[in-house]
Parts: C-alpha cells; structure tokens; sequence
C-alpha cells in the first residue's frame, strides 16, 4: 500500500478560460454529491473543493491526483489541458497562498478567504473533510488571517468604482436620502452607479441622450430614466454625478455647475467624470462645496494601492513560506510516529513469543522464575531499542523521513498511512485520531 | 491637596492622549482607541476628585480665577468628549480633542493655584452662571477639534490626495453635522450663561448691564455663534462654517482667559466688587 500525500488538481483565472471555469464550477449539493464521489473512488481519503468565479481548485489527501484530475475532465473533456497539479508541500503552500489572497487576480482581495472557509465548511457538512484537511485549513485560515492583520496587503482601494464609493463616502459619509445621477451609458458608470448604490442613495437617476439604451440602463441600475434635456435641473437634484458618455467635448460645464450650486444653496456636490476624453469641465473643481474628480485621479489612487501592494505581497509570501516549512515540518513529524509504535510491537510479540516457547520448554518454573525469564526479555527488547528509539524521535522532529521509513523496510514494518479512509468517511468533530498513532500498543515499561 | 489630585489625573490625560494618537496612526489596532476610552473615563473620575478637594480647599472660589476655570473647562470637555464617544463612536476625535485638553491642563497643574479672593456672596449667586459658560466653551473647544479634523479632510479630499488622513478621518458630512450640533449645543449653553449672569449682575451689581469688558466681549461672541447658528439655516456649511467655528472659540477663550490674565480689567476678576458704580458704568 503505497502513501497517502495531498494533491491539489486545479484551474483558475491564470491558467484558464472563462468558458472552462464555468463549466467545472459547482456549488451547494451538486458540490457535496460530487466531494462524496472523489472520496468514492479509490485510493482518496480526504477531499475539498474551491469552487470560485476565479478559480475551481480539488484537494485531495490520496495515493494519486488519477480521482482530482478525473472530477475536471469528467464535467470538461478539454479541461485537461489548463490544469496545474501540486502535491504535498506545493500543494500545502498553493493552498496558504490562495487563502492569503497571494494568489488572487486582485491580490489582497477580501473574498478568497471566506470562500475558502465555506469550501471547508462544506467538505465538513459532506463529510469528505478529515484530520488531514481539517489540520491544513485550519492552518491556511490562520495563516490568511496573520497576513491580513500584520501586513497592508488588504488596504487600499484596486478599482475605479471602489475609488469612486470611498470618495464619496468620505463626503458624504452614507447616501441616504441622496440621489445619485448617471449621465451616460458607458460601462464603468454603471458599474460605479451599482456600487454607489450600496451606500444606500434613495435614487438612481439615468439621464442619456438616446433613450432607448437610458431606459435599458435605468432597469439595469434599479434606476428611473430623465430625459437628457432635464440635465440642468438635474444638477439640482442629485448630489453625486457620475458622468460616463462618449461625447467629444464638456457635457457638464462649470457654468452649468455654477449656477446649479446657487439654487442648490451650495449643498454639497460631488461629480465624477469617468469618461475619455473629459465630459466634465476640469474648472468645475475650483468651485467651493464641488468635489470633481476625473478618471486620471481615480486610477492614480489604483496605482498607489497596486504598488503598495506589491511591497506588502513580498512580505506576506515569507509568513506564509514559513507557515508552510512549520506545517509540513510538523507532518513529517506525525508521519514517524506509526513506525515507532510498530516497530516497538513487532519487538515486543517477538520477545512475548519466544518467552512462552522458553517457558513451554522449561515447565515446572515457580511465579518468580517466570517472573525473571519474562523481566529478561522486556529487558532485552528496551535496550534493543532505546537506541533507535531516540534517534528516530530525532530524526522526525527535524524533518527527516529518510529514517523512519529505512527503519520501516529494515524491521520489515508496513506502515499504513496515520489517517485510516473511515476516519475521513466520517469526520469526528473535534476528534483527533492522530492523538494516538494508529498501531500504538500500550507501551511496555522502560 | 487638590493640585496633587490633579496630576495624577494629569498623567492619565497623557497617557489617554498617547493612546488616542497610536491608534490615530495606527487605525488597525482598534484596542488602543478603547484602552485610550477608559484611560480618559479614569481621568475624568480622578479629574472630578481634584476638582471636589478644591472646592473643599477654596469653598468654590477657585472656579473664578483663570486656573480654576481652565481645571474645569478641561473637565467638562473631557466629559463632553466621553458622551460624544458614547452616541457618535468617533475614536479619531480623541488625538485632535485631548491634546487640546492637555494644552490647557498641563500649564495649570505645574503652577500651584493662587489662593483666590472672591466675596462668598458672589460665589453664591454665581457658581451656576460660571459653569455653565465654561461648559459652553468646553463644548466650542470640542467643535474646535472637530473643525480642524473637518478642515484637514477637505484639504485631502478636495486636493485629491488620498493619503494617511484621508482614510483615518471620518467623512466630512458627519464632521460637518457633528461641528452644528456642538456650535448648537454650545450657543444655548452659553445663551443660558449669559442670562444667568444678567440675573447675578442685576442682584449682585444692582446693574444688568454695566459695560464690563467681560460684558462686551460675551455679547460679541453670544452675536458670533448666534449668526453661525442662522447662517446654518441659511445653508452655510463645509469649510467656511468650520473657519467661522475656529475664529468663534479663539475669540471666546481669548476673550475669558485673556481678561482674566489682567486681574481688574473686568469685574469678572479681580474686583467683584459688589458696591454699585464700582465698574464704572457711564
């Protein structure tokens, strides 16, 4: 029976194409049915699937990648081809780097961790998540968590329309009884529109010269449609403008801001101009109580994030480098203790055997003879291996595999693998069945 | 006895200062806002004990006299900032408020306080008067810091710079409304000051109005706020709002401590006379 090691089997947004990731992407009972099923086939003990927008990703702790690799070309015959796979301490590190955000098209972006958790959760609910998986997530989360609060991978802002909600909500702190108005059908205004949305505006008012696309957009935003020649009375009206359209030239002028401020009695007024080239009048910046913003000043605050981020990554790849050096440090360790145990057995029925044998042989031996024959080979067996016993602890508490699994071959040990496959078919909460190595007989005096 | 109270209250205004700050540079570590909350709470307990062995020591007097009145202005502002904190939840607040706490505070606990000499009848009539004008300025003092925090926000938002400020100020609509209300709260505290005090001066005087410098001034500045507060309703805010915010309180602390540093320039120190004609009305 050959070792179980941890593979990770999957695609993601660097190695495939949309039209694939969606095809392998599952959530909810398709995803428990299909954890059961890896866990099904043979060789897997252990299973978890990532199943993200940007990313599908299957961990197994199995004798091969042949069942992870089968869960993508089963849904994708053409998925073969975009798949990475990583096995034991790349897949250890892989997994770290995902749930840090490391690997992320936006790095530091704040999803990846919380999807992650719920992947677990349900390989959990599944019951395909055992002592290794749960071990190693456990380790991944807090890991991302470490790098989330020691370093500033997390912070800043990494798109325009997150640029424009935290300007705006620097002005105006909430949008509640606010409207915000769209004028144009450009994408990224849409987009900015949505997500200032979530700041709670009361309205959402569209305003486009044709107003078939306005009245489209309008439905899309949650919004009501105005027709175009209203603009300057909408300029009243709203208080944070997002202006988006393909003009060549100013749609909204200082003069037109100007005189809307005079009725607005200076109400605050913030206006976003996402358009290239400018649809808002720069000048209109100067004017007291208006906030004006362009595309260059929203994607400069981008770049700075981009660029501080990157610094913070660097940071963040050496906590979690050493996360995953203390990690499979520790496994290794763990992975030396069943041929301690067993090796101690295998000496001991030994010495027990041949003491009934002398004893057979002997016959008429009183209580204390006995007594002295069996002391003898107790004897015999700890000084026989406390020499080994030391150096193999040694050995697997630095690292070292070589050893234990020479020991293994040398006293013709089979080790089978510390995680039994019914510990992962049914995961014990809170049980950890590694506590006691699997063949661990009770320890003879030493 | 009391100015030993005091510096023990002095050090934990420090120390609530030194953690308000800390966290102001480092907004991820939120512990230090809330260390910094009870620190301050612990202040103004033992704050509240020094002022209590000092009216013992000076019967009340104390609160006439310049050191007295900024021991209690201090009080009251950190009092003021604690029930803030409690409704808004703004901990940035604290590294603009408590080092301006401590600007006054720490020059009045080095110097040992001047026995005071104010006739007991004065003290009777006035005490009510006298706190509820430092209370006033304490709450302008407050506004004060909360427009300079609004004034340095704008400067971030409106010159597109986006730096440290900008993400550890809170937004300028909540300055802006949390500026009003202080400047409100502050003009009927001080509104109410003002009347008491007519009241005292009409008893204590014999004259509602006798031209005392004091006088003069508190008017100017009771006609200052009371324009802000209908400038408000006209629509005035932002950044013009906040600079009117600033001039009000240098005018107002200027004006009380100020004449208070020239003991018998007004009848509000020094002389409280209370033979009528002594201030010299016309």
């Amino acid at each position: 029976m050959s070792d179980r090691d941890l593979y990770l089997v999957g695609l993601s947004h660097k190695s495939a194409p949309l039209e694939i990731r969606e095809r392998v992407a599952l959530t909810g009972d398709p995803l428990k049915a299909a954890l059961q099923e890896l866990t099904g086939r043979d060789g897997v003990g252990e299973a978890l699937v990532v199943s993200t927008c940007n990313r599908v990703e299957v961990l197994v702790h199995a004798q091969g990648d042949g069942a992870a690799r089968a869960f993508f070309t089963d849904r994708a015959a053409d998925a073969g081809g975009h798949l990475y796979v990583k096995q034991g301490r790349e897949a250890v590190r892989h997994l770290f780097r995902v749930a840090a955000s490391l690997d992320s098209m936006v790095v530091g972006e704040q999803q990846i961790l919380g999807q992650v958790k719920e992947a677990y959760g349900v390989a959990c609910a599944a019951g395909t998540a055992g002592s290794y998986l749960s071990r190693l997530c456990n380790r991944a989360f807090a890991t991302a968590k470490r790098v989330r609060t020691d370093t500033d991978i997390g912070r800043g802002m990494t798109s325009l329309s997150q640029v424009a909600v935290e300007l705006v909500e620097k002005i105006f702190g909430d949008l509640a009884g606010r409207a915000v108005l769209l004028v144009g059908a450009g994408k990224m205004g849409a987009l900015s529109a949505k997500a200032l949305a979530g700041l709670g505006a009361d309205r959402i008012l569209v305003a486009n010269r044709s107003a078939e696309r306005g009245l489209a957009l309008a439905a899309q935003v949650n919004g009501a449609f105005r027709a175009w020649e209203e603009l300057p009375h909408l300029l009243v009206e709203a208080d944070v403008i997002i202006v988006s359209t393909g003009a060549e030239r100013y749609v909204v002028t200082r003069e037109m801001v100007l005189a809307a401020m005079r009725v607005r009695r200076h109400r605050t007024f913030c206006l976003i101009d996402l358009s290239v080239p400018r649809n808002v009048e720069p000048a209109c910046a100067t004017l007291s109580d208006v906030f004006a913003y362009d595309v260059d000043d929203l994607e400069k605050v981008v770049a700075t994030t981009v660029d501080a981020r990157r610094d913070e990554a660097a940071r963040a790849e050496a906590m979690v480098e050493a996360e995953v050096q203390a990690f499979t440090q520790e496994r290794r360790a763990r992975a030396a203790l069943p041929v301690l145990g067993k090796l101690r057995r295998h000496a001991e029925d030994i010495a027990r055997a041949e003491v009934e044998r002398t004893l057979a042989h002997l016959g008429g031996l009183d209580e204390k003879g006995r007594r002295s024959v069996e002391a003898m080979a107790l004897a015999i067996v700890n000084k026989l291996l406390h020499g080994p016993t030391t150096r193999l602890k040694k050995a697997a508490a630095s690292g070292d595999t070589e050893l234990p699994s020479a020991a293994a071959s040398l006293f013709g040990i089979e080790v089978s693998e510390p995680d039994a496959p019914q510990a992962a078919a049914q995961p014990a909460q809170g049980e950890d069945p590694e506590a006691k190595p699997a063949g661990a007989a009770p320890p003879l005096p030493s | 006895m009391s100015i030993a109270i005091l510096r023990a209250a002095v050090v934990l205004y420090v120390a609530s200062a030194a953690l308000y700050l800390a966290y102001f540079s480092r907004p991820r570590h939120a512990r230090l806002a809330t260390v910094g909350f009870w620190a301050l709470t612990a202040a103004f307990v033992v704050h509240a004990a020094a002022i209590g062995a000092g009216c013992r020591e000076f019967g009340g007097m104390e609160f006439f006299t310049l050191h007295g009145g900024v021991v209690l202005a201090a009080w009251l502002g950190a009092g003021a900032y604690l029930v803030l904190q409690r409704i808004y939840r703004v901990p940035t607040l604290g590294a603009f408020v408590l080092p301006l706490v401590l600007l006054v505070l720490v020059p009045a606990a080095l110097a040992d306080p001047a026995h005071p000499d104010v006739p007991p009848e004065v003290v009777r009539h006035a005490a009510f008067h006298v706190v509820a004008a430092i209370l006033s300025l304490a709450l302008f003092g407050i506004a004060f810091g909360v427009s300079v925090m609004y004034l340095l926000q704008e400067r971030e938002v409106k010159g597109k710079r986006f730096g440290a400020l900008f993400s550890r100020l809170p937004s300028l609509e909540s300055l802006d409304r949390l500026n009003q209300r202080l400047v409100r709260a502050g003009f009927a505290v001080f509104t109410v000051a003002l009347l008491a005090g007519t009241l005292n001066a009409t008893v204590v005087w014999k004259s509602a109005w006798s031209w005392d410098p004091q006088q003069i001034t508190s008017v100017l500045v009771w006609l200052l706020f009371g324009a802000m507060v209908e400038l408000r309703r006209l629509g005035w805010h932002g950044r013009r709002y906040a600079v009117l915010t600033l001039v009000g309180f240098l005018v107002m602390a200027g004006a009380m401590g100020g004449l208070r540093a020239f003991p018998g320039a007004t009848r509000h120190a020094g002389n409280y006379g209370t033979e009528a004609g002594a201030g010299g009305a016309p």
